[in-house]
């Protein structure tokens, strides 16, 4: 684990040398993040489908589908067996962090 | 900048696609010393992103991978990945290479490759292995069988939050890590810096990359991947299953409109091996491939087309005059057939492959080696009667697509050839 003063001081270095964080890439972690959250909250009501999550999470479909495949590489949640066009998606061991 | 690390070694490859991998083992094996340099994290090139290989259909990893290893194992072969060949110079009869060493973030000699910097990352960022279709982390490891595992930072979408160094457990993040001069000194070069697809926006008929159902063949060898960004083939615009797909044959070759009047000559044999591996995966969706001609000329490649014409895969002769979409983003092609009924029609698929053809992925005159291109961009051989890698150049050979489109049998044989050319060059110094 790395010591948390050194980590401030290389921190504090960084925003010296390459400016603060820019506000644009800011606002897209914040909105990855208000996302990630949308879609897990709608699976705790159970298995959804890729344009079902970009509904309940007010996303584009594409958007949608884009961080269905980030949650699930990163095992937030998982595919759930079966036929049809849309494909439905669980949260994994029912729970997300 | 860092202190300068210098190498000195016999041969210098530049490249680690299949080309350069085996062009440097060929040589190692023989008892030659090797340095092999890669702009990529990984090395592998463009083969290891593939699904599987024409016409055998045996995984492409299963093939690449075992000589990845034997690379990064071998002890006359030296590895240096993340790094950009910026000038050769000749020296009399050596060669002095000036190579960075891109920051990768991280101190090399300490990461674990536990991904815990990757798992706690906050920012997602999109996945260019998987061609923009999936996501990675801001800090991760380029792929599961990359090598070496190490993850790289990428600055630019880095809030600096510290997650990362925090999670860290051999403290080995480093924020201010700058890029490293290394120098190498070899007695010959192999040139294998392999290709590029035509780009996405190179025809404006075709959509300029807009269109989402519309992809490249790479994307689409990451759609077939077993590990690939969905798991199973779906379309990027809405996640759903395509039940009808169709392959655009030429659509970045053969054409004089774009510059690239050449046939590329690997496509149409991507396009049925795609085709074939499609209808396993999805065994009720139609699959069309609008070609002008195929061009089926290897070893059990006519034998590969036709047994994609008896699995039902549909062959229309036609030119894809037109990409537009509707407003389910459905792709429609606008479409001249040139057999029976011949004349314009509109056909609506789900799922449009563009089969782009192959470009030069450096230009290998700018080293000011001696070498030259031909009209295309391609490394010229001095005597491509003689020999299939000896350039211009004195010391300087080539391996794979740098000399131009080939397949992957192809590119192998003749990277044995430079190796054997190289070998043959050094023992005569």
């Amino acid at each position: 684990m790395a010591d948390a003063k050194k980590l401030a001081e290389q921190l504090k270095k960084l925003n010296e040398l390459r400016g603060p964080v820019p506000q644009e890439l800011r606002d897209r972690v914040a909105a990855q993040n208000k996302a990630q959250r949308a879609i897990l909250d709608a699976l705790k009501e159970g298995p959804k489908t890729a344009p079902e999550l970009a509904a309940a999470a007010g996303l584009p479909h594409d958007r949608a589908i884009w961080y269905v495949s980030a949650l699930r590489k990163y095992g937030k949640i998982a595919d759930v067996p079966g036929k049809g066009d849309y494909p439905k998606y669980e949260l994994k061991g029912g729970e997300a962090k | 900048m860092r202190e300068l690390e210098k190498i000195e070694v016999d041969t210098l490859v530049v490249g680690s696609g299949i080309a350069g991998l085996q062009s440097a083992l060929d040589l190692a094996d023989q008892g030659f010393s090797v340095a092999i340099v890669e702009k990529a994290p990984s090395i592998g090139g463009k083969m290891i992103s593939l699904s599987k290989v024409f016409p055998t259909l045996d995984c492409a990893s299963c093939i690449t991978t075992p000589r990845m290893a034997s690379v990064s194992h071998h002890p006359r072969i030296t590895t240096l990945t993340y790094s950009t060949v910026d000038a050769i110079r000749r020296d009399g009869k050596t060669f002095t290479a000036s190579v960075t060493r891109k920051p990768r973030y991280i101190d090399e000699k300490e990461c674990i490759s536990c991904k815990r910097c990757e798992e706690v990352c906050p920012v997602f960022v999109p996945d260019e292995y998987e061609v923009g279709l999936g996501a990675k982390k801001t800090i991760s490891i380029p792929f599961t069988n990359a090598i070496p595992q190490y993850p790289v930072m990428h600055p630019e979408h880095c809030i600096r939050c510290g997650a990362c160094a925090r999670a860290c457990p051999k403290d080995c993040i480093e924020f201010l890590q700058e890029p490293a001069p290394v120098e190498i000194k070899a007695k010959a070069v192999i040139l294998a810096t392999g290709y590029e697809t035509t780009p996405m926006t190179a025809k404006k008929q075709y959509g300029l990359g807009k269109l989402p159902n519309v992809i490249s063949p790479m994307a689409a060898e990451r759609l077939l991947a077993p590990h690939g960004p969905y798991g199973r083939v779906l379309r990027p615009s809405d996640g759903m299953t395509p039940g009808s797909i169709a392959y655009v044959q030429c659509a970045g070759s053969r054409d004089k409109s774009i510059g690239i009047p050449y046939c590329s000559r690997v496509c149409c044999m991507y396009a049925i091996k795609q085709a074939i591996l499609l209808s396993g995966s999805l065994p009720i969706a139609d699959i069309t491939i609008y070609y002008m001609d195929i061009r089926a000329f290897g070893k059990g490649y006519e034998q590969f087309y036709n047994n994609a014409r008896a699995m039902g895969i549909n062959f229309v002769k036609a030119k894809v005059a037109r990409i537009t979409e509707d407003e389910k983003h459905n792709p429609i092609l606008r479409i001249e057939r040139q057999e029976g009924t011949s004349g314009p029609d509109e056909v609506k698929h789900e799922l449009v492959v563009l089969s782009q053809g192959l470009i030069p992925g450096h230009d290998a005159s700018a080293f000011g080696l001696g070498t030259e291109n031909n009209d295309f961009g391609f490394v010229k051989l001095s005597d491509e009667m003689v020999s299939s890698a000896v350039t211009a150049g004195a010391g300087v050979f080539a391996a794979g697509v740098v000399k131009g489109p080939r397949d992957i049998p192809d590119s192998v044989v003749d990277a044995g050839s430079a190796a054997m050319e190289a070998a043959s060059y050094m023992r005569k110094l």
